[in-house]
């Protein structure tokens, strides 16, 4: 009779894959970086191999650098927005993280 | 193509020979070159060397992420523990795992000690 297994276990001897270390994150808050300067902050609830994703409440924000004409200095900015349900598709994923802690 | 070739376009074949610390650099890339020549399947054999060692990932956008290699796959899919990211100066810290999508992945580096 087969010991009861938490769904994230899985019999295996071989090393991890990276995927499944995000599995681990299932149903967690996590980071995710993005191309085009962007980063979304949401609950995992599902991902593939190609790193689509469904996130639930997440708040995207959108980063982008404007250049003083005069002074031609640096200028951040960034935009905020929420969404409640949001599926990303996966080849814009650069990087995904847990949550930043404030650093 | 073999490393007598290399040799020779090099310049050491005939007539010019390097002395010094040129040759002590020549001799060493001779050898890294002749020992993987030798050795079947080099990148994942390598790709399996460097889990647990602190490497450096630097991806086509240009940014630069240090950590302890956790895991990766074919795919060039990275798990990275105690990871800092790097462009041009130091941006931020991320603790814990990291995971970077293997496209994005221009290289990976294992770090030297000397820093």
């Amino acid at each position: 009779m087969q010991t009861s297994r938490s769904k994230k276990q899985q019999t295996t001897n071989t090393v991890e894959e990276p995927l499944d270390l995000i599995r681990l994150s299932l149903d967690e808050r996590i980071y995710v970086k993005m191309r085009n300067d962007r980063e979304l902050r949401g609950r995992l609830h599902a991902y593939d191999q190609h790193l689509n994703m469904i996130l639930g409440d997440v708040e995207e924000t959108v980063t982008t650098i404007e250049i003083d004409e005069e002074t031609y200095e640096e200028i951040y900015k960034s935009t905020k927005r929420n969404i409640p349900m949001l599926f990303v598709r996966g080849d814009g994923v650069v990087l995904v993280a847990p949550p930043l802690r404030v650093g | 193509m073999c490393w007598q070739e290399l040799w020779e376009r090099r310049g050491c074949g005939s007539g010019g020979y390097y002395t010094g610390g040129g040759r002590q650099r020549l001799d060493r890339f001779l050898i890294r070159i002749v020992k993987m020549s030798l050795r079947k399947q080099t990148p994942s054999d390598f790709l399996k060397q460097i889990i647990g060692r602190p490497v450096v990932v630097k991806l086509n956008s240009g940014v630069d992420y240090r950590g302890v290699l956790a895991c990766l796959d074919g795919y060039m899919n990275i798990a990275l523990e105690q990871t800092e990211e790097y462009v041009n100066g130091q941006l931020k810290n991320k603790y814990g795992d990291a995971f970077i999508r293997g496209n994005n992945v221009l290289y990976i580096s294992t770090q030297k000690r000397r820093m």
